[in-house]
Formats: structure tokens, C-alpha cells, sequence
């Protein structure tokens, strides 16, 4: 295969991969800013902040928030703490264990979350029961019981962070710690401790952030303290709205901020390290001349974009109001909806004056219960107050109460047994245009005629 | 004292070894096999009111993996046809994804593993992004893709591909984007890990044998990143199948997932020995489907998680 040729569609594929992987996260952001009421990129309407902060009014989120780091700060402790140990195990079981162990310390990976929720559920009920304590006991606890189940996967996460590192550690070191007099106690905080520090830290970010998102355990295990996700979850299946893109954008963001700063920081010290063993830095240094923070250093040059880019955002929203826009965009929706019923209005008018012309040949008419319509010209100059809310359609608005079955049935307006015999309307002249239902949506009948202020009048 | 034991505490000094034993034991008894087994032995018994537990009823039963196969008793059907049919839609989708994420993620690995450069780490970076945000919102940015008026369906309409939007949620094709999306970065790294590896001069020498492209990946590279693919696959396989989160909200409302099945007899039925019962089927049918495929292509359960 020609070799530009093999790489023009190795860049497509690449291209297409990662909009797959970032499209959704880039739209779902966008659609925090647009002021629709349902979560939508198409057709933007107006550029608003308003989602943010109806975000930090939902006090389920922020509980939801609190319960999550309470959690967190848990499983982080007992994850990590229990990945160690069985890291540190794993470098002195005997070795026809070994297998054996490794096998039931990964195994967790691999269970369905959906398994390990249920069965930490039905084991401590049991412990709990065995040990005769009532069902608001400590063991009961959702915060015991997510912590618990949690730690059993991400310990293992944890344990092969560590392993990786401990793989390099010299015995020696403890060995030589010991001879010189330190306790085990010492030889473990003093020596491997440090050494282990890096990898402890991210064992812990690993953990901290495996907890935080998972779902699947939490959602057997929550009992009374729901965390972030398990509020997320049932916003998201229960009726979504852009809040909850607004949460998105903030993770999106502080996810990329320190992803970036960590990224920075790793370069850096890269940088440092080679000035020290006297490389030539001038090859990373480009031409123009950066402060020394950001000589070389991409991801460094990006996050300071980053965040100049987040301070314009924030000031923007300070200073922004959409009202003006929103006023314009509800404006337009009113002034469509205004035509669609005028077009409909037209539309039966254009039926009735054809019906009427075959009444009229047919000698028929006057019980007719087209007659009976016991509407007047009110509600229909009423019938354009639109609000513009697309999530509701025109359920609400009040042209609809006059649907069309009510020229059918108009016993259901509550004159039943009178039909509307006393009906003002019926002693108004066969011209006279009556209230010729704006409604364009089949949604109205399913309120047969209960609320027509036309019902009002007739009585 | 066994000898072991005195070796281990001797190496360890009595307080760390006795710390460092309590939490392993604590870990791998008290959290891994004894919740397991404790299900394993909730699934076999009746579904009770907490005072009757320990009382004369309280007996072992096979009633529960009956109710999956059968259906209630007496019921109008021989078998029970709906959750039959999603369990095996679930292990058939759960097969498809992990596939489609294989096909998809495999050249990206190769291309990861093989080019060196700074542009690696950004592509790293790129690629472990989206996993650390949050599950449900993944899956809440694919339902607004996919909606009816979203991106998706506004750009086929525009081309004019379609006159009506199409219903991505109720053809489940949202549901298996999702998972496939979900999971991207588990298949990419184990793959990625291994090809990494491998030395570059292997492909040079193939190629200047004069073996083609394909024949390059099919008798060295794949050969040579078995044990990454294998584990890649396996952690796709068995987390799709056992996913909560996608189906709940890209699933369409006709189609279940197993794992909905399971949630439903604990949150709704409030039947949890029949949750338990289900969850082992769940679990157990996964780990046999595994060790068979890899059995098949020959890898060892030791290569896992590497």
C-alpha cells in the first residue's frame, strides 16, 4: 500500500475514533449553555448561565455531592490500605499460593459490579442478624455498606497500581534499615513507605475516582445516603434538563484542568532533568521565547489557554443576561404558533363554509350540533398567549380547551342534560363565526371541554 | 505456630505482619468469598419476612433458578420466555460490543503502541479522559446525541438521509454505542501494554520478507498481543454484560437488560432471594463463557489484568 496513503487513513481513523470518544462530551457541554428546556445542542436558542445555577439551588445534588466525597474519603482509605498489605503479600506468599491468591485478589475486577453490590447487601444483613441488631444498626448503614462494597473492586485496582512499583523495591533497603537497629514498624514508615509514595498517590486518585463515579455497586448498597451518581442516575432517567449538563461541563473541566496540570508538571520535571544531565534544552525551546514555566512544555501552554479561556467564561456569565434573547426567542415561537392557529383557523373556516353550503342543499341545520358549540369570540383572542414552552408543546395553552370534539360531544362540558339548548350561541345568526378551535394538537381532547371558558358564559 | 507463620512475622515484625495479615484476610474472606458464597447460599431459600428466617420454613430450595427457567408455577407458558430471552439477548449484545470494541480500538492500540513522540501522550491523555467522568453522564451524553432531535438525527435529516428522525434509543442502537463507549479505554490499554513491547524489528523483518500488511498482524502482531487482547476482551465482555447504568438510561423502554431484571426483583419485587439467584446465573454463565474462549484461543488466566 502507498505509505501517504496508509497514513492519510491512519490520521482519518484517528479523527473519527476520537470524536467518538469526545464528541458526546463536547456536546453535552455545549447543551448547558443553550436555554432550552430539554438538553439539546439543535436548535440553539439562546446562550445562558441560568442552568448553573439552578444546578446549585437542587439540594439533592449537593447532598448527593456530600455523600460522595463522605464515601469517597472511605473507600480511598480502606482500598488503599488493603491494596497494600495484599501487595505486600503477594511479594512473600509462598509460591504454590500464589496463583491461587492472585486469582481471587483480581477476581473482583471482573465481577459484575451488579454481584458484588448484591452479595455485600446480603452478607452484612445477615452479619447483622446474626449478631441480633436492628435494622438501623451501624452494619445496616448505606455510607458502612457502599464503603465496603466499593473497597472490594477498587482494592484491586489499587493492588495492581502498587505491585507495579513494589516489583522495583529492594528488599535490601528493609534489610539494611533492620540491621541498623530499626524496628520493623520503623523499617515499613521510614524506608518502604517513601519509596512507595508516588504509587500510593495514585492508587488513591485511581480509588478516589473509581468510587465517585461507580454506580452499579453504590445503587444496592445506598440505603439513605444516595451519592452524586445515584442522584445523576435517577435525574437521568426520571426527566432530564440541562443542570445536569451544567454538572457535566464542571467535571469535563476540572477533569481536563488537572489532567493538564498534571501532565504540565510531569514535563517539567522531565525538562529539569534534562538541563541537569546537561542536555540541550535549546532542542525543546522553540524560537519564541516563553517564561520559563512553559519553555517546551505543550500541556503547560495549553492549560494556561485553558484557564484563561474558563476566567472569560465566568466573567462572561457574571456579566451576561439572556433575558433580552430569551424575550426575542419565546417572541418567535409565540408569532409561529400565532400562524400555525391562523392557518388552522383558515382551514376550518374553508371546511365549514363547504359543510354549510352541503347543509344548505340538504335541507338540514338547525340540530345540527354544530350548532350547540357553545363557544364565543373570547377565548379565542386569548388562544395566542403561547408561552413559548417547547417541553409542554401547547398542552397548556388555554386555545386548546376548545378542541374540536366539542362540536361532537358537548355534553361533556357539564350541561349534560340540557345539552346547551340555553346556549347563548345557538340564538346568534348561522354567519356568525363561532370560536373555531385553534387547537393543532390531539394532546387538548383529552380534557374534553371541562376548563373552555366558553362553558362559563353558557351557563 | 505454623512455620510459615513465624517466617512471615519474623520478616515482617508482629505488628506490621499482624496488621498486613488482618487486612489481606479481611479482604479476601470477609469481602470476596464469603459475600459470594453467603449469595450463593441466599439463592437456594425461599423469599421470607425477616422474622421467619432460622424457622421451620426456612429450607433449602431450588425454586428461584426454577422461576428463571420455568416461570412462576402454574403459569400459562412451559418456560419463562421474557426473562430467557433477555438473558440471552444480554450475553449475545455483551458478545457483539465486545467485538465491535475489539475491531474498533485494536488499530488504535497497534498505532499507539508501535509510533513514539510526544503526540502519545497527548493521545494518552485524550483517551483517559473521557473515562473519568462520571458513567452516568456518558451514557446521559450519548441519550442527547441519539435523541430524536439530536445532533445525530438533525445532521441524517439534513443530509437528507431521513425524512423522520429514527428512534436510536428503541432500536438499541444508542444502548450498544453506549456500552461500546463505555469501555474503550479497558480494551485499549491491556492491547496497548503488550504491543508496546513488542520490538519493532519483528515487523521489519516480516515486511522484509515480503509478508504483507495483513499477514504482518496476523502471524505476528496478533499472535504477540494475545494475552493483552484476551484480557482487554474479557473485562469488556464481563462489564457489559454485568452494566447497570447504560441500559437503565439508553435502553429502550421495550428491551431489558439482565442486569434490569436483577434490579428490579431487589428494588421493586423486594424478592432478593430471587435477585441472588438471578445474579448467579448472571455471574457464573459469564466466567464459564470466558474460561471456554479462552480456553479456545489458548491463554492462561494469568495473563489477566497484567
Amino acid at each position: 500500500m502507498n505509505l501517504s496513503a496508509l497514513r492519510v487513513s491512519v490520521w482519518i481513523y484517528l479523527a473519527i475514533f476520537f470524536a467518538y470518544l469526545l464528541g458526546p462530551l463536547v456536546i453535552m457541554s455545549v447543551t448547558a449553555f443553550n436555554s432550552s428546556q430539554f438538553p439539546q445542542a439543535t436548535p440553539w436558542e439562546c446562550l445562558t448561565f441560568d442552568w448553573f445555577g439552578e444546578l446549585f439551588r437542587d439540594e439533592r445534588i449537593l447532598n448527593g455531592i456530600k455523600n460522595s466525597f463522605i464515601i469517597g474519603a472511605g473507600t480511598v482509605v480502606l482500598s488503599v490500605a488493603m491494596g497494600l498489605a495484599a501487595a505486600l503479600m503477594l511479594t512473600q506468599i509462598w509460591p504454590k499460593l500464589r496463583a491461587t491468591y492472585y486469582t481471587v485478589v483480581i477476581a473482583p475486577i471482573l465481577i459484575p459490579g451488579v454481584v458484588l453490590g448484591i452479595s455485600t447487601l446480603v452478607f452484612w444483613d445477615r452479619i447483622n442478624r446474626m449478631l441480633g441488631l436492628g435494622p438501623d444498626s451501624f452494619l445496616s448503614n448505606g455510607i458502612f455498606l457502599t464503603v465496603i462494597g466499593q473497597s472490594t473492586f477498587i482494592a484491586s485496582y489499587c493492588l495492581l497500581v502498587l505491585v507495579a512499583r513494589l516489583q522495583r523495591y529492594d528488599t535490601g533497603q528493609t534489610e539494611a534499615a533492620l540491621d541498623l537497629g530499626a524496628t520493623h514498624a520503623q523499617a515499613f514508615r521510614k524506608v518502604l513507605l517513601p519509596f512507595m509514595r508516588p504509587a500510593i498517590a495514585s492508587a488513591a486518585v485511581l480509588a478516589f475516582l473509581a468510587s465517585f463515579e461507580n454506580y452499579n455497586t453504590t445503587t444496592f448498597t445506598f440505603g439513605q445516603y444516595p451519592t452524586l451518581t445515584i442522584e445523576l442516575a435517577q435525574k437521568v432517567r426520571y426527566g432530564i434538563n440541562p443542570s445536569i449538563s451544567a454538572l457535566a461541563f464542571i467535571i469535563v473541566v476540572l477533569t481536563v484542568f488537572f489532567a493538564l496540570l498534571n501532565e504540565s508538571i510531569i514535563r517539567r520535571r522531565q525538562l529539569a532533568f534534562a538541563a541537569r544531565q546537561n542536555k540541550s534544552v535549546g532542542e525543546v525551546t522553540s524560537g519564541v521565547k516563553l517564561p520559563r514555566f512553559l519553555s517546551g512544555n505543550p500541556a503547560a501552554i495549553v492549560l494556561v489557554i485553558f484557564c484563561i479561556g474558563a476566567v472569560t467564561i465566568v466573567g462572561t456569565a457574571t456579566a451576561y443576561s439572556p433575558d433580552a434573547c430569551i424575550a426575542r426567542v419565546t417572541e418567535e415561537k409565540r408569532l409561529e404558533a400565532e400562524q400555525r392557529i391562523q392557518e388552522l383557523r383558515e382551514q376550518r373556516e374553508e371546511e365549514r363554509r363547504q359543510r354549510e353550503e352541503e347543509r344548505q342543499r340538504n335541507f338540514e341545520g338547525v340540530f345540527d350540533p354544530e350548532e350547540l358549540e357553545p363557544g364565543s369570540d373570547a377565548p379565542e383572542e386569548a388562544a395566542p398567549e403561547d408561552d413559548g414552552d417547547s417541553g409542554f408543546g401547547n398542552v397548556f395553552d388555554p386555545g386548546n380547551l376548545q378542541s374540536e370534539e366539542e362540536s361532537e360531544a358537548p355534553q361533556e362540558d357539564g350541561n349534560t342534560g340540557f345539552g346547551s339548548v340555553f346556549d347563548p350561541g345557538n340564538l346568534q345568526s348561522e354567519g356568525e363565526e363561532e370560536g373555531a378551535a385553534p387547537s393543532d394538537e390531539e394532546d387538548s381532547s383529552g380534557f374534553g371541554n371541562v376548563f373552555d371558558p366558553g362553558n362559563l358564559q353558557s351557563e | 505456630m505454623p512455620r510459615f507463620l513465624k517466617e512471615f512475622f519474623n520478616r515482617n515484625g508482629l505488628g506490621v505482619g499482624l496488621v498486613m495479615l488482618g487486612l489481606v484476610l479481611f479482604w479476601t474472606i470477609g469481602l470476596i468469598i464469603l459475600p459470594q458464597l453467603s449469595m450463593l447460599d441466599f439463592s437456594f431459600r425461599h423469599n421470607l419476612p425477616p422474622p421467619a428466617y432460622g424457622g421451620p420454613s426456612d429450607t433449602y430450595t431450588l425454586e428461584n433458578y426454577q422461576y428463571l427457567i420455568f416461570g412462576p408455577e402454574g403459569g400459562s407458558q412451559s418456560f419463562n420466555s421474557v426473562d430467557l430471552r433477555v438473558f440471552y439477548r444480554t450475553i449475545i449484545a455483551a458478545m457483539f460490543v465486545t467485538l465491535f470494541n475489539l475491531i474498533l480500538c485494536y488499530p488504535i492500540a497497534y498505532y499507539l503502541g508501535q509510533s513514539k513522540g510526544n503526540h502519545i501522550r497527548i493521545f494518552a491523555l485524550m483517551l483517559i479522559i473521557p473515562y473519568w467522568i462520571n458513567e452516568i453522564l456518558r451514557a446521559f451524553a450519548l441519550r442527547i446525541i441519539f435523541g430524536e432531535s439530536g445532533v445525530i438525527n438533525t445532521v441524517l435529516m439534513g443530509i437528507g438521509l431521513f425524512d423522520s428522525p429514527f428512534d436510536f434509543i428503541r432500536n438499541d442502537i444508542a444502548l450498544y454505542a453506549g456500552l461500546g463507549y463505555a469501555y474503550i479505554l479497558l480494551m485499549i490499554f491491556p492491547i496497548y501494554n503488550v504491543i508496546e513491547s513488542l520490538d519493532r524489528n519483528q515487523i521489519e523483518a516480516a515486511r522484509d520478507m515480503g509478508a504483507s500488511w495483513a499477514k504482518i498482524h496476523r502471524r505476528v502482531v496478533i499472535p504477540y498481543a494475545k494475552p493483552g487482547i484476551s484480557s482487554g476482551c474479557t473485562m469488556v465482555f464481563m462489564l457489559s454484560a454485568g452494566a447497570l447504568a447504560a441500559p437503565q438510561i439508553l435502553g429502550g423502554p421495550s428491551s431489558l437488560w439482565f442486569t434490569q431484571l436483577i434490579y428490579q426483583q431487589f428494588n421493586d419485587n423486594n424478592d432478593w432471594p430471587q435477585g441472588a439467584a438471578y445474579a448467579i446465573v448472571l455471574l457464573v454463565t459469564c466466567i464459564l463463557l470466558v474460561l471456554a474462549i479462552m480456553r479456545l484461543f489458548k491463554v492462561n488466566m494469568g495473563d489477566i489484568g497484567k
